[in-house]
């Protein structure tokens, strides 16, 4: 079939969710005539997100409405090399996001800074630990950039998403109370933190006797009215426990359709294409520059080329290692020599903890949000000495209660049927009377868990799946014992009725039960060509007019919800190209 | 051909205009409405303007619930102050999601958007 070549325009976005919606406000708004690319549906909070219809548990948290297709895309899984992939036809660990506002339509809102340490832990860990600390398969790296340098953008995610928070640390000064282990902070929270639940009282009260210091997580579930800098209000948040897999029926949780869509619709150098899925990156491999991109209308199957001075890429995490696998662009990695780019790093998270039941508690879980929590720092990032412990790398830990709908969230004692009238009983009486201390943990790069293409299967467009090996490593185990660990001791300090046994991540990685949609690497960022697929600026070793965002950019994982890095690091990144690269275009960094 | 697909495609909306639904500055007790109502065209909920007075369900183009429909409602101050103070006890089943707020702040809303009415005579 002909493909069709449409007029240039200075630039193209490719994924309207977070990161291209903001890439394609701070073009635009830099005079640049930007189009953008979305392969689902363009989906509004008023039309789609809208009472009684969103809060249908069945239609959108088992039957997954607002996620890919597995149908037309997804990605194959093998725990090793030495397996054949098969792939995932079902969501389970992850859930990536389709549609204007990505996933971003359809997350919690846990709305974390990095530690300063996140940043650049191989750095870190090498002047504390010593330099021949970090195992070699083990091939984390530094993002490059200072905490100084990204605050700012923080700052700025923050005040789009009207964050609800504490403060714990601004410019040095520490506040009880707030995440006293934080970075320094230049202002607080835009919006107080969310009213505390039962739950989270209960884990506060208890972390506190432990010694610890309990602090609201940072929630993009707005606690009161909050109108941002792109003039877009939000409502305030009804603790309706309906946000994760969901829209949000009052705009209270901040996504790209609420906070940046309606600002971005209204300027007419903006053009949105829903319903255009991006097959391949056109690259001019002589000049080293993309020259735009071709994709198929998902509605009539014709094909189309977008020509652009500038290529930004803000997909998923697979979606963006897949472009630029499909495109040839950049060095493959290959595991076995440890050479090449693009696939490298790919990485997930770990996990555990521990439920608790509690005989006399009303935690009323059905009155929740989605970041709607309470946690702890202490054994997060290096915030511990980790001499002898035989990892790196943290957890945050807390109790966050994210609505108790009623299909998915049936806590019963360990012993109880699966099935039948104990069950019944046992879900009856324990609905309102059980918590989980969850513990969130990084997952660090490792040398044989990377992306690549599936030589077997392939998408509706014909391309191969997106094929990753991964699974957890040394790291990961221990990290997630210490972890489970910790979870337990609090919990055996809350005078329960039952403490279940800690659930840390053992063998396998399984892909069925839902972990967090938090997949990163792939292109990651860092100072080396040979071993990253963008600089510091995001901006592709390869093509200086290519920029990819996203958590894609990751060198590896924290413990950390991603979005409020995602976020800032496609501010920083904007801000580069419109300050620097458009004036002078050319590597921001030289190779 | 290829011309008309890509006219259908493009997406262009009005700049929202923030006019307010009320007269005079606005009250804190309206600010939580005000994030739903007077939102634009990318607003959750309808244009308040002209509201006291006049028949539930009636801005044209809104997609309202059945329940607020059916109601047969007349939004008299008296009627509106109750469903501010409880709006699923007034129309049960209505699709606002909003828990509702306390007797003086309903009537701060109502001399509010009565100062609109005003204005639009």
């Amino acid at each position: 079939m002909s493909v069709i070549r449409l007029k240039p325009v200075d630039a193209v976005v490719v994924g309207v969710g977070w990161t291209g919606a903001i890439a394609a406000r701070e073009l635009t708004k830099a005079g640049l005539t930007v189009v953008g690319l979305e392969r689902g549906p363009h989906r509004t909070p008023a039309e789609d997100f809208a009472l009684p219809g969103i809060r249908d548990e069945l239609r959108y948290a088992v039957r997954q409405e607002l996620f890919q297709d597995t149908a037309t895309e997804t990605v194959t899984l093998r725990h090793s090399r030495a397996e054949t992939a098969l792939p995932m036809r079902r969501w389970g660990a992850f859930t990536p996001g389709t549609g204007t506002g990505g996933a971003g339509s359809h997350w919690n809102g846990m709305h974390w800074r990095y530690l300063p340490y996140d940043l650049n832990p191989r750095s870190h860990i090498e002047g504390r630990y010593g330099r021949d600390a970090i195992p070699p398969e083990m091939t984390i790296g530094d993002f490059g950039v200072g905490w100084d340098e990204i605050e700012p953008y923080y700052d700025r995610f923050e005040k789009l998403c009207g964050v609800s928070g504490k403060a714990g640390n601004i410019r040095g000064r520490k506040i009880p109370g707030g995440n006293m282990l934080e970075g320094p902070r230049s202002s607080e929270f835009p919006n107080a933190p969310l009213a505390r639940t039962a739950s989270g009282d209960l884990f506060a009260r208890t972390a506190e006797k432990l010694g610890y210091n309990p602090f609201p997580l940072p929630a993009s579930n707005a606690s009161a009215v909050y109108t941002n800098f792109e003039g877009a209000t939000l409502g305030a948040c009804t603790y309706c426990g309906h946000c994760e897999r969901f829209g949000c029926e009052t705009n209270a949780k901040a996504s790209p359709n609420s906070t940046l869509m309606p600002a971005l619709l209204a300027d007419k150098r903006f053009t949105l294409r829903a319903g255009a899925y991006v097959k391949d990156i056109v690259y001019d491999r002589r000049a080293r520059k993309a020259t735009g991109v071709r994709y198929v209308d998902t509605r009539t199957g014709e094909e189309y080329e977008q020509p652009a001075n500038l290529v930004i890429l803000g997909g998923y995490v697979f979606t963006n290692t897949l472009l630029m696998l499909v495109s040839g662009i950049g060095r493959p990695y290959d595991p076995a020599t440890g050479k090449g780019a693009v696939g490298r790093n790919y990485c997930y998270q770990t996990g555990g903890g521990t439920q608790v039941f509690v005989r006399d508690a009303a935690f009323n879980p059905f009155m929740g949000a989605g970041a709607l929590g309470t946690n702890i720092d202490e054994y997060n990032g290096d915030n511990f000495d980790h001499g002898g412990l035989g990892f790196f790398g943290g957890s945050t830990m807390g109790v966050t209660t994210g609505g108790g709908r009623p299909i998915l969230n049936r806590a019963v004692p360990p012993g109880t049927p699966r099935w039948g009238r104990a069950w019944k009983q046992a879900t009856a009486d324990w609905y309102g009377r059980s918590l989980t201390i969850g513990a969130s943990g990084a997952q660090y790069a490792h040398r044989e868990n990377y992306l690549d293409l599936d030589p077997t299967y392939r998408d509706a467009l014909g391309r191969p799946l997106l094929r990753m090996t991964f699974n957890y490593r040394e790291n990961d185990y221990r990290l997630s014992e210490y972890a489970a660990s910790v979870t337990e001791r609090i919990a055996r300090a809350m005078d329960a009725t039952i403490v279940a046994a800690p659930k840390p991540r053992r063998g396998d990685f399984h892909s069925v039960p839902y972990q967090s949609t938090h997949n990163t690497g792939g292109t990651i960022m860092g100072s080396d060509p040979r071993s990253s697929v963008v600089n510091r600026y995001l901006q592709s070793w390869d093509a200086d007019n290519l920029f990819i965002l996203g958590a894609s950019v990751f060198p590896q994982n924290t413990s950390y919800n991603p979005t409020g890095t995602v976020g800032a690091l496609a501010y920083w990144a904007t801000d580069a190209i419109v300050n620097r690269y458009l004036k002078a275009p050319g590597a921001l960094v030289q190779a | 051909m290829t011309g008309k697909i890509l006219v259908a495609l493009l997406v262009f909306v009005a700049s929202p205009a923030f006019a307010g639904s009320g007269a005079g500055p606005v009250p804190d007790g309206y600010k939580p409405c005000a994030a739903c109502h007077d939102a634009g065209p990318s607003g959750l909920g309808p244009d308040l303007k002209g509201v006291v007075g006049r028949p539930a369900g009636s801005v044209a183009g809104f997609r309202y619930s059945g329940p607020l429909k059916r109601s047969g409602i007349i939004w008299t101050p008296e009627k509106l102050r109750a469903f501010l103070v409880d709006p699923q006890s007034v129309i049960p089943g209505n699709r606002m999601p909003f828990a509702g707020v306390p007797a003086n702040t309903a009537s701060e809303i109502i001399t509010y958007l009565q100062g609109a009415n005003r204005v639009e005579k």
